[in-house]
Formats: structure tokens, C-alpha cells, sequence
């Protein structure tokens, strides 16, 4: 196989398996490769980068706090609940 | 008796973990009903269900997972009934090309680009953004990249396969980002591209 044959086959690889690593998802082995290719190869790393940026943009959108007039609705309705128990 | 306190204990003990999730359960049913009351009314149901249901909680299982599913299951069986949208088909089944291909419109050499863009996005659109993403994989894609939840756990609160689950993630986030790069473009933030043709002043 010629050498730019080898390279694309291993972009294919990593970028099938890009995802998975990036939710710590890959067992070791897997994810050590998929780590070697992203550090020679630019357009991978810019598509993990990518990839990165989309979770951190969304757990930084979507951390919701509970209301407080929700959260003591919350305690009183589960210790009215606990009380009809006893 | 020692088995009430013990009872009694557990259901105290009950309380306070579920307290916990809070914050938790109200992110996740705001990503489903869409809208607060509704959200706050589904975590309610969600608890009491669950605190009926205590029992047949093992303990030392993930409590956050097992809460999921029955605000999952909750959310399914009266929520959405009762939202009364029209009929959502099953996505899964959908090709690729319908989903429409992420990579392809980012140029590679725009990656960084695009990356910047997402970073410098505001939150009130993302969170829109992601709103606008069919339930399924939006849900998918909630617990996984903002949750954290492994893909196992979240098949467990979904009560699919977990290639159910990594597929819908996929193209979640894929719909994303296109909607994503969407937006960039009209603000004409970060995103050069070529085929705009079309410049808003």
C-alpha cells in the first residue's frame, strides 16, 4: 500500500472511532492508538478539537438548577409522602 | 419495631439522596418538556414514582441512573401524551444523507475555525440549538456529553441497545453542529465559507 493509501486508512479509522474516544469510551489499547494518530495528524486533531469544544459548549449551556420554589415543593410533597408511611 | 425504623430510616435516606438529583432531574426534563412548568411538574411525578418505588432499588446501582429511567418512563407516559405535538416517526431509521453530513460542510482547513466558533457561542443558543434536535438524540445526547453518563447507563435509561444509543449521540451531535455552523454563518462569526452567497449587513 502506498504511503498516502496507509495515512487515509488510518483517518478513517481514527475518525470512526473519534467519537467513542472522546466519551472515554475505547478501552486502552484502542484509545493509545487513536491518541498516536491525533498527535501526527493535523485535520484529525481539528476534527477531535471540533468535537471537544461541542461537549464543553454544551455542559456549559446546560446546567439547569432546580428552581427553589421547586426544590422545597420537592421536600415537602417526598416528607408528606414519608409520613403517610409511618 | 427495628424493621419500621429500618424502613423508616431508608425512606429518610431516600429523601435526601433523591434532593441530590435535584438540579439533575430538572436539567434532563427541561431538555424533554421544553418548557419550566412543565419541567417542574415532571420531576415531581418523577420522585414521588420513585419514592413509591424504592424498593425494588438495588442499592449500590447508580441511583442517578435508575432516577433517569423512571423520568424517562414518566416523561413518555403522561408528558408527552399530553403535549399533544404531532407524531414524531422513529428516527433511527433514518440514512445518513437525510441527517446530513457534519464533515462535509467544514472545509478542513475551517476546523479550527469552526471549533472557535463553538467556543465563542452563546449559551442561550446552544441550549436552543439543541432544543430544536429530535428528542431521541437529543436526549442522547444529553446524558452522555452533559451528564456524563457511560453508554451503558445511558442504554439502561433509554431501554435500548447501546448501538441504539451510540447512533442517535451521533447524529445528535451532528444535527447540532450543523445548526451550530448555521447560526455562525448568519452572525457571520468565525465561519468563512464559501458557498454563503449572501452577506447580511
Amino acid at each position: 500500500m502506498s504511503e498516502t493509501l496507509e495515512a487515509k486508512k488510518d483517518c478513517t479509522e481514527a475518525r470512526a472511532a473519534l467519537e467513542e474516544f472522546l466519551h472515554n469510551e475505547l478501552c486502552a489499547e484502542d484509545a493509545a492508538d487513536v491518541r498516536a494518530h491525533l498527535e501526527t495528524c493535523e485535520e484529525c486533531s481539528a476534527e477531535h478539537h471540533v468535537g471537544e469544544m461541542l461537549t464543553a459548549a454544551l455542559q456549559g449551556a446546560c446546567r439547569d438548577r432546580a428552581p427553589e420554589e421547586l426544590r422545597a415543593k420537592l421536600l415537602a410533597t417526598l416528607r408528606a409522602a414519608r409520613d403517610q408511611h409511618v | 419495631m427495628t424493621s419500621d425504623q429500618t424502613d423508616a430510616a431508608k425512606r429518610d435516606d431516600f429523601v435526601e439522596q433523591a434532593m441530590q438529583y435535584a438540579d439533575q432531574l430538572y436539567g434532563a426534563a427541561m431538555r424533554m418538556t421544553r418548557n419550566p412548568a412543565d419541567a417542574a411538574d415532571l420531576v415531581q411525578d418523577t420522585l414521588l414514582k420513585a419514592y413509591s418505588a424504592y424498593g425494588s432499588y438495588k442499592q449500590g446501582t447508580n441511583l442517578r441512573a435508575w432516577l433517569y429511567r423512571i423520568q424517562t418512563n414518566t416523561y413518555i407516559n403522561t408528558y408527552r401524551k399530553q403535549q399533544r405535538r404531532p407524531f414524531e416517526a422513529p428516527l433511527d431509521d433514518l440514512e445518513d444523507w437525510q441527517v446530513g453530513d457534519a464533515e462535509s460542510f467544514t472545509a478542513s482547513s475551517s476546523r479550527s475555525a469552526e471549533a472557535e466558533a463553538i467556543h465563542r457561542m452563546p449559551s442561550g443558543i446552544v441550549k436552543d440549538s439543541l432544543q430544536q434536535v429530535p428528542e431521541d438524540f437529543r436526549m442522547a445526547v444529553y446524558w452522555v456529553d452533559v451528564e456524563g453518563l457511560s453508554y451503558a447507563e445511558t442504554a439502561e435509561v433509554m431501554e435500548s441497545p447501546v448501538g441504539t444509543v451510540m447512533s442517535r449521540l451521533h447524529r445528535g451531535r451532528k444535527l447540532l453542529r450543523g445548526l451550530l455552523a448555521d447560526y455562525a454563518r448568519e452572525q457571520g462569526i468565525g465561519l468563512e465559507d464559501t458557498t454563503v452567497k449572501e452577506k447580511k449587513p
